[in-house]
């Protein structure tokens, strides 16, 4: 199974997790829309949205570096 | 001729390795059918109880030390292997990370929790505790989750500045909230029937509460939840319930010679404190003829107080002054054991449990080879 195919339990037997083991993942939806993308930047880490072609730039500091953000899914890992 | 019984020095003799300058000599064990013409040395239980015998040493919580005495080394490995990889434990095994924004990667973050050991009711760790399965059927796995095979973990940490600082604190402890992350930030969530057994005193949580599972800076976050299953050490190290179980012969140090006066002195730094002590030499012992003392009345004369500390360095046999008047070796049927638990489970029960598994072991190749003789 990679990642990503992982479903949240929904089994609701009594003495089961029913859902209870790994909590559901974060609802980032509404966070941006399709044409908006947000960024972290480099030198003060704030949050920057940037439209589609915008320049690439830090709207706080003005700084050229922009991070991608972290996946809003969660990912499973063996403690291993 | 006749075969004549071995004598008691002959039998101590097959008993001790001799550890020489250079070399170890007398390394394997003789006492099996055959080696000696007209002796029987065929396995016999009764025999093995008269000459076996157990003595602690320690027996604290999580650090054992005892010896077995009369038993062979494939017995005493057994157990040893047994320890370290057979006897299970509940350890972390899957994290489900949600968040993880500081600088320590999922996957090393994930290995890490993986090691940590936890502790909980004794109770409800051995007896209702079960094996977690992966079901053969993939699409099946969130249905495999029960209150008895999986428990539980969450860790929600966020750091942040702290406003009540004092200007030019430099200490991020201090400077920040939440600048490092300690196993004691994980959090239980029972389900089901783990209230019953992993409550107050018995809940499920790190031995060592202050390991340190990442450091964080403002702004950074970690948000997972985790599964843990029982496991034993031979499919993992993070499921060993023992952080050392480990043996070593017993060691023998024999003076041959009288060690006399200064040679005595430096004769007892050749060893690890406490191994070597200083007598006088009685009036008794100076009078008898022929036993070296002679005339060195009230002089100190080196004895072998405590063997068992010696760590066998050998260090006496690289002087002149003590050639040929001492003799070292360790007995080949006494193992000291140090067995140290990570905390799930006491030391000594560790070893009870070992001795439980190769009874079990033994028992299921029995009903193995009747089978294939039948
Ligand atoms: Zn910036």
């Amino acid at each position: 199974m990679s990642r990503e195919q992982y479903q949240v339990p929904t089994n609701s037997w009594s003495g089961g997790f029913g859902g209870s083991g790994a909590p559901a993942p974060r609802d980032y939806a509404g966070d941006n829309n399709n044409t908006t993308m947000t960024y972290l930047c480099g030198d003060c880490a704030a949050r920057v949205p940037l439209e589609k072609g915008a320049p690439i730039r830090c709207n706080k500091c003005g700084a050229r570096v922009l991070y991608k953000e972290r996946t809003k899914r969660m990912v499973q890992f063996e403690a291993r | 001729m006749p075969h004549k019984p071995p004598t008691k020095e002959e039998l101590d003799r097959r008993k001790i390795i001799g550890i020489h300058e250079e070399t170890i000599t007398n390394v394997t064990s003789s006492d099996i059918p055959y080696h000696y013409p007209g002796e029987d040395h065929s396995w016999d239980i009764e025999k093995f109880r008269k000459g076996f015998s157990v003595e602690f040493h320690q027996n604290d919580p999580y650090e054992a030390s005892f010896s077995l005495i009369g038993c062979d080394a494939s017995i005493a490995n057994a157990f040893r292997r047994i320890m370290i990889a057979d006897i299970p434990t509940l350890a972390i095994e899957t994290v489900f990370i949600n968040n993880n924004t500081s600088v320590i990667q999922d996957e090393v973050l994930a290995h890490r929790l993986g090691l940590i050991p936890f502790k909980g009711g004794r109770e409800g760790l051995h007896n209702f505790l079960k094996w977690w399965r992966k079901p053969a059927d993939e699409s099946q796995i969130n249905s495999s989750y029960y209150d008895f095979n999986t428990v539980s973990l969450r860790l929600d940490v966020k750091c942040e500045h702290n406003e009540n600082a004092t200007p030019g604190e430099k200490d991020p402890t201090k400077l920040y909230k939440h600048a490092h992350v300690y196993a004691r930030d994980i959090e239980f969530c029972p389900v089901g029937r783990q209230e019953k057994y992993f409550s107050g005193a018995d809940a499920i949580a790190p031995v060592n509460p202050d390991i340190l599972i990442a450091k964080l800076r403002p702004g950074q976050e970690i948000s997972l939840s985790m599964h843990m299953h029982k496991g034993v050490g031979s499919d993992h190290a993070k499921f060993s319930p023992v952080a050392t179980a480990s043996y070593r012969l017993m060691p023998v140090i024999s003076i041959e010679r009288p060690i006399l006066g200064k040679d005595a002195e430096k004769f007892a730094r050749c060893f690890p404190p406490g191994v070597i002590g200083l007598e006088k030499v009685t009036k008794k012992e100076a009078a008898q003829k022929g036993s070296g003392y002679e005339g060195h009345e009230g002089e100190l004369k080196a004895v072998v107080v405590d063997p068992m500390r010696d760590t066998v360095s050998r260090e006496c046999l690289r002087h002149p002054e003590f050639k040929d008047k001492v003799k070292l070796g360790r007995r080949r049927d006494h193992f000291i054991f140090l067995v140290e638990s990570t905390g799930q489970w006491e030391s000594d029960a560790i070893f009870i449990e070992a001795v439980a598994h190769l009874k079990k072991k033994a028992k299921d190749l029995e009903k193995q080879v009747i089978n294939m003789v039948r």
